[in-house]
């Protein structure tokens, strides 16, 4: 959910198995609320990042340019007891799970997988593997 | 002995080609599926107050200022014409999640069922340019008939990404600009603002979603969870054969011989 190119959180050390999941549907502020409080009470999870769809802040093009765009689902969600801004209809979460081993690993991925079955009505893709970029590479340097 | 031409539409025995056919054909009276008031067309379109006069480009035909010519004795004029009204649009956006109808069959449609239309085709959403007053008939026609799903089609005038999205929890096409929101106590899609997002004054009701099962029957969309294009064999070979005509007769037209 950043802009920049750079990861979102500091390299490990090691690159870290990331759990994806895509959902079928986009998932509304609420839906994402209640996943995200799922996900949060699973151990080994080291960081969770987001896609989806835009939800502009204000109408960017037009004749209605510069108006508010007033989207019911772009606002502050809560989790875990911090506020959480949402600028996305959900459809995707990338869960870094910071595990040594694959016993620990398939143990997670199952707690993840009973979270979403309880809470992705509309079904989802889960896939293990890594999907993002895990330390800063030459052009994240040069960028700065 | 004459022989008389029989106009053709659409090849294929499956579903959607069979749809195809049904659009395009001006002798198909379209099923009326909800009724949207005109006042509320007006009001999404967003081109003028409903109640409001035409504006005009050019004074009436009827003044008789027009220069002499044969083309302009040979044509009748549509009523906006007439008037001298100023050409306005409507866009509609089609999901492709099973939507009615898509953009390439709307400017088929368009252009074989109305006169005096301008339309443009773009991958996900169709303009269509016409004098206002014939515009707003056109309008209600197109909101009120089969060719519309309130959730899969999107009246959208700016910024109409989404017709490839998924959809989201309650089966609506997404709209980052949330045009028209879900009731759920109805279990209707409202319009809350119009086509290029400026609030309405007003909630517009256009009437419950139709079901997957409905929509199959009824789409113009080949695609391969529903009907595959390659399992209709007319409509592959037609395919097939202007793709054959199209790339010789770029560069090696003397090569297209008894077609």
């Amino acid at each position: 959910m950043s802009s920049s190119s750079a990861p979102a959180a500091d390299y490990a050390g090691v690159p870290l198995p990331e759990v994806q999941i895509i959902t079928n549907r986009l998932l509304s502020a609420e839906t994402t609320e209640v996943v995200l409080n799922a996900l949060d009470k699973i151990q080994n999870v080291r960081q969770i990042n987001m896609t989806g769809e835009s939800l502009p802040k204000t109408i960017n093009s037009g004749p209605g340019k510069g108006l508010p765009n007033n989207h019911s689902e772009r606002r502050v969600i809560n989790v875990g007891g911090h506020e959480v801004e949402l600028r996305y209809l959900v459809g995707g979460f990338y869960i870094e799970l910071d595990v040594e081993d694959e016993e620990t690993l398939d143990k997670r991925v199952e707690e993840i997988k009973e979270a979403c079955n309880a809470t992705i009505e509309h079904g989802y893709t889960l896939t293990v593997g890594r999907f993002s970029k895990y330390k800063p590479t030459l052009h994240d340097y040069r960028s700065e | 002995m004459a022989t008389t031409y029989k106009r053709q539409f659409y090849p294929g025995t499956s579903v959607p080609a069979k749809n195809r056919r049904r659009y395009m054909d001006p002798k198909v009276k379209l099923k009326k599926l909800r009724d949207v008031s005109m006042d509320d067309v007006v009001r999404i379109m967003g081109h003028r107050n409903p109640g409001e006069d035409y504006k005009s480009i050019h004074p009436p035909i009827e003044e008789g200022k027009e220069p002499d010519c044969p083309i302009r004795k040979l044509v009748e004029p549509i009523e906006g014409a007439k008037h001298g009204d100023r050409v306005r649009y409507i866009q509609f956006t089609d999901s492709v999640y099973f939507a009615p109808i898509s953009p390439y069959q709307r400017a088929w449609m368009y252009l074989s069922r109305y006169r005096g239309v301008d339309t443009g085709t773009l991958s996900g959403r169709q303009i269509i340019e016409v004098r206002e007053r014939d515009l707003e008939v056109m309008a209600k026609e197109m909101i009120d008939n089969e060719t519309f799903d309130p959730a899969l089609t999107g009246i959208r005038g700016a910024t109409v990404h989404g017709h490839a999205c998924r959809l989201d929890e309650h089966g609506l096409m997404f709209d980052g600009w949330q045009r028209y929101v879900w009731d759920d106590q109805k279990k209707e899609v409202v319009y809350v603002k119009d086509q290029v997002a400026i609030p309405l004054d007003r909630r517009i009701s256009v009437g419950k979603p139709a079901a997957m099962s409905d929509l199959k029957k009824r789409t113009t969309i080949f695609r391969a969870d529903g009907v595959d294009m390659r399992d209709d064999k007319e409509v592959t070979m037609y395919g097939l054969r202007i793709h054959k005509l199209r790339t010789l007769g770029g560069y090696q037209p003397w090569t297209v011989k008894g077609e």
